[in-house]
């Protein structure tokens, strides 16, 4: 299988300037390759660096050195560290998605539009977007009268729900899901882990966060345990 | 310079505001490193200076920075509403950006805000004629780009406030009988009546109270979604970036002291300045 992702020599570490300059370390020159077609669990205690990691490789953080080198379809290889911002903006339209924790979404959107919403970036027309939305939030078990509602005042696992078929209705190549089954019930967990083992058949890679023993031993090919910053062993399944 | 093989809209580069008597050095000694925007020679404001930047067809630029850091002189440059003291400003519509757009005369600088750039002010009235009626006013822009139809004018109008959720029936009122909140209306439908491809809103929440201000900003949400207009959104306030803008850069004392995506300036701010923003915000 050809490389899908390059993480080369990451470090991140912040600088507080309004806090006497304060530096707090999270990655310590950090390494691994992921195949196309794979899925790779990140675990690790809190702070050990898992969602920095993510967050470096969607941008979101700047790297202090290294390089992140995805292959994109449109693009072959790009460095995520070192793109444009611009390149980073298409690359996130297209083909790398970001599933966050916690449901961050802008206000006052309906849940089917906030679901539909990438497949609107990829061309479907707006109706087609929403039946296919309402279709999801049907197989994750969103009840139908909070599908038109604003997910703000939902429940964690109803906001959950919305957060991953956001993140899967347009089978990106290259998906981010930081907690993605973390209070789900037992039954909407199958679910999630099914519709992303879906997406891996059709090719897609994913990089996992999650706590979660279950959801870790039924999706994940492989491993990285981090301990403060660094990659302290790679395990296979 | 003058390729466009990346495919920009406007690309602005070295863009400097002047008040006062420049000297050569006046531009090496201020900004945020000396934490004034006055030259200590001359007394010189440097409104802003040394700005770069691109923007991309349907991108939403934030800007912000605390009052005096420059925000909205950028978009009067822009706009043509001042004049710069110098830079370049190229813009892909007009002969596919070869000519540097702020050296055209006044007609073609006109010619150009009635039919490619709209503006959105804080303050209703300066944007707006009060003496003129709701429907008046978005006829005078569509005056001024050619458009003599009184019928057809009529009908944009009223499909403008409509689309902006002003009620038709008071198209002829005049906006100093209107509330805050659909004065600012009024003024995004004058301001994208000839469907411009740039957009300039300055502050254009701030002032009215948070129930308005959501309804505005997801007004213009939604316009920036449907119409694919490119715009720079200048504020003070985070959250107005962060719910309309894909990249921001960050004014202090007239120069950018950082620009990024802006889920990265707001959850990694490089910048000492911008890491106090951030630690302001609510």
């Amino acid at each position: 299988m050809p490389k899908i992702l390059e993480v080369k020599n990451v470090s991140k570490h912040f600088r507080l300037h309004i806090q006497n300059n304060k530096r707090i370390a999270a990655l310590d020159e950090v390494s691994f390759d992921m195949e196309q077609g794979e899925i790779l669990g990140l675990t690790g205690k809190s702070g050990s660096g898992k969602s920095s990691l993510m967050k470096c490789i969607y941008r979101t953080y700047l790297v202090n050195s290294g390089a992140i080198v995805l292959t994109t379809a449109s693009r072959g290889p790009v460095d995520l560290a070192r793109a444009s911002e611009h390149e980073v903006i298409e690359m996130r339209k297209t083909e790398m998605f970001y599933c966050s924790q916690f449901l961050s979404v802008i206000p006052r959107v309906p849940a089917v539009d906030i679901v539909a919403e990438p497949l609107a970036r990829k061309g479907k027309t707006t109706d087609e977007a929403r039946a296919l939305a309402r279709d999801l939030l049907d197989r994750l078990g969103l009840p139908r009268e909070l599908w038109d509602a604003f997910p703000a005042t939902f429940s964690g696992g109803e906001q959950q729900r919305v957060n991953i078929a956001r993140a899967i209705i347009a089978a990106p190549r290259f998906l981010l899901v930081d907690e993605p089954t973390a209070s789900l019930d037992l039954k909407t967990k199958d679910v999630v882990i099914d519709l992303v083992l879906a997406l891996k058949t059709q090719g897609a890679s994913v990089v996992l966060i999650t706590h979660d023993q279950h959801t870790l031993e039924r999706m994940s090919d492989r491993r990285l345990h981090l301990e403060h910053g660094r990659v302290a062993e790679v395990i296979h399944a | 310079m003058n390729d466009n093989d990346t495919g920009w809209l406007l690309r602005v580069r070295n863009l400097t505001k002047i008040y006062g008597d420049p000297i050569s050095n006046s531009v090496q000694y201020t900004g945020p490193k000396f934490g004034s925007n006055i030259c200590p020679e001359t007394d010189a404001i440097v409104a802003c200076a040394e700005i770069n930047f691109d923007l991309y067809p349907g991108e939403v630029l934030g800007v912000v920075g605390e009052s005096g850091s420059g925000k909205s002189t950028l978009v009067q440059l822009l706009y043509f509403d001042q004049a710069a003291t110098s830079g370049e400003v190229r813009f892909s519509a007009l002969d596919g950006g070869q000519t540097n757009i702020l050296t055209l005369s006044n007609q073609r600088k006109r010619h150009m805000r009635n039919h490619l750039m709209g503006m959105v002010y804080q303050n209703p009235r300066d944007g707006l004629n009060f003496n003129f009626s709701a429907g008046g006013n978005i006829a005078e822009k569509l005056l001024m780009a050619g458009n003599f139809h009184v019928g057809r004018i009529r009908e944009r109008a009223s499909y403008l406030l409509e689309k902006t959720e002003v009620p038709v029936k008071r198209m002829d009122n005049t906006p100093a009988t209107f509330s805050g909140g659909m004065q600012q209306r009024v003024q995004i439908s004058k301001a994208i009546a000839n469907n411009p491809p740039l957009l300039f809103l300055d502050e254009v929440t701030s002032g009215l109270d948070v129930s308005v201000q959501a309804k505005v900003l997801d007004l213009i949400r939604h316009l920036q979604r449907e119409l694919g207009i490119s715009m720079i959104v200048v504020s003070h306030d985070l959250a107005v970036i962060r719910m309309l803008t894909d990249r921001t850069m960050v004014l202090k004392n007239g120069r950018i002291v950082e620009a990024g995506l802006t889920d990265q300036i707001l959850q990694d701010p490089q910048d000492a300045y911008t890491q106090l923003l951030v630690s302001s915000l609510l």
